[in-house]
């Protein structure tokens, strides 16, 4: 559903990744792995439009996104879980997740998305009228990825879901993502590589801006350099 | 004479406060500082002029498409002026500088040095409790304005528009991930700020004419008041507003008329002093 070929992305004058290429199919959870400054934010970035590439292609479900801008990748069905979370700190709850369902194609469904959103994450429900700013570190996140799925996307990205976040959180965060549906593809962005392994099939190693290595996630889980260079075992 | 004062105080406190939303809006959205808001201003105030004194229409008529007209001039100078400097904040500084300077001067050269007045929509005064007589034209710019900010208020509360504005104000980036166009929100609140201060302009122009740099000292006020309030605060807008009219027209009655202007800032100094975000303003921004 989604192919990446060969780009090669700069932020101003600085290349930040060279030829890298992936590919996620329908219903997958794939996960992006690499240190600090290793480039996956910047490959969120191609895929969301924001950074978009200097060569080579990004196709989504058979459109091309490479020169497509922010709100038009949104559009096409590609939804962001920024690193950070971004949630509308001076907005409520309810108004960041309705923010969420301004695309088109999310917005004849908000109601229905909001109770959806609501059953995955229902401490949301409890805090609709508190704004985004007053909530706890764990919420946010819960908020932020809930946003994203107010547009109905095909495919999630989520950047850094664990970030500042207690290890308890991070895995109760897991946990209901893993509740979506097979119709709802994501592809994660970690640090927390053993988080991330445990809860995808597949993963990318990115390291300074390349492609290292890739493959299935009980089988990058078992390989001895990567417990080494990752895990600290 | 202190109940007139503060009469007076409010009436321009309320338009200040309009003044101030347009500025605010344009800020908080764009972080582009339109120094020809004045002369939008004006321009409402001499469209609403030509409309009803020249061409004879009603001057409910006349002030709506004052106001219309304005904001497609917004739109227009939006698209062809400050949509090329996007990136660099400097270049729309000095452009709208520049062009408040042009608009000043047409108006001289188009309407010559004297004041105008479009024609005021009530005549008489009502005694207010037995205190003193006020002009009705003043009473009813009063109700205008407070009704055109209930109006703006309602809009950024309750509308999609609003939610928007709301939201790349807060972070943009984050709303053209949600599927905003910002380019086209840049389009319209800039419109919408060229519109608001338009709105002042037809409401206030009948009670103090339009001169082609009446518009100068307005500006002047909505940017102290929107540093006072506190930036990308709604409610800073109007509280500080108020605070300025008040302060201007109370310390014209008992101290002197010629220092009108300075009371603003002084209370602007007294308050950054104590708050430098202003009175309303996010402790980051």
């Amino acid at each position: 559903m989604l192919s990446v070929s060969n780009i090669d992305v700069y932020r101003g004058e600085t290349q930040v990744l060279w030829d890298v290429s992936l590919d996620v199919h329908p219903g997958e959870r794939v996960a992006i792995l690499g240190s600090n400054g290793a480039g996956k934010s910047s490959l969120m970035g191609a895929l969301t439009g924001a950074l978009p590439p200097s060569r080579g292609r990004i196709d989504f479900q058979g459109q091309a996104i490479a020169g497509a801008k922010p709100y038009q990748v949104t559009q096409m069905g590609i939804a962001l879980v920024p690193e950070g979370r971004r949630v509308y700190k001076d907005m409520s709850v309810w108004e960041n997740l309705e923010m969420g369902g301004y695309p088109k194609r999310g917005r004849r469904h908000i109601k229905q998305s909001m109770d959806n959103v609501f059953d995955i994450f229902p401490v949301l429900q409890e805090r609709r009228r508190q704004s985004g700013g007053t909530l706890s570190g764990g919420e946010q996140q819960m908020l932020a990825i809930g946003r994203a799925l107010m547009s109905r996307p095909e495919l999630l990205l989520i950047d850094e879901l664990s970030l500042g976040l207690a290890p308890r959180i991070t895995k109760e965060i897991y946990q209901a993502l893993s509740g979506l549906g097979s119709e709802t593809t994501v592809l994660l962005v970690e640090q927390n590589v053993e988080m991330a392994l445990k809860n995808s099939q597949r993963a990318y190693i990115v390291e300074s801006g390349r492609i290292t290595r890739s493959g299935r996630s009980e089988e990058l889980m078992a390989d001895q350099d990567i417990r080494r260079a990752y895990l600290g075992l | 004479m202190f109940a007139i004062a503060s009469m007076n105080g409010l009436v321009i406190g309320v338009i200040y406060a309009l003044t101030a939303l347009g500025v605010s809006l344009v800020v908080g959205i764009m972080n582009v500082v339109n120094f020809a808001h004045g002369e939008f201003y004006i321009l409402a105030g001499y469209f609403s002029f030509l409309f009803a004194n020249a061409l004879g229409m009603p001057i409910i008529a006349a002030m709506g498409l004052a106001v219309a007209l304005v904001f497609v001039f917004g739109l227009l100078v939006e698209y062809t002026l400050i949509r090329p400097t996007y990136g660099d904040d400097m270049y729309s500084l000095i452009l709208t500088f520049i062009l408040s300077i042009v608009l000043q001067n047409a108006y001289l050269f188009i309407f010559g040095p004297y004041p105008n007045k479009p024609p005021g929509w009530i005549k008489g005064a009502t005694n207010i409790f037995d205190l003193f007589f006020y002009g009705n034209q003043r009473m009813a710019a009063l109700v205008a304005g407070i009704a055109v900010i209930v109006v703006v208020f309602a809009m950024i509360k309750l509308t999609w528009f609003g939610r928007i504005i709301r939201a790349a104000s807060q972070d943009r980036g984050m709303a053209e991930l949600n599927g905003v166009n910002t380019t086209r929100l840049n389009m319209l609140s800039f419109g919408l700020g060229c519109a608001l201060a338009a709105a002042a302009g037809v409401i206030l122009a009948p009670v103090f004419p339009v001169t082609p740099t009446a518009g100068v000292p307005v500006a002047l006020t909505a940017f102290v008041v929107v540093v006072l309030g506190g930036m990308g605060s709604m409610w800073g807008c109007i509280i500080g507003g108020l605070i300025l009219g008040l302060v201007e027209n109370l310390g014209a009655a008992y101290l002197s008329t010629g220092y009108k202007h300075v009371f603003g800032f002084v209370i602007l100094i007294m308050v950054l002093a104590i708050r430098p975000s202003g009175l309303f303003g996010r402790k980051e921004a």
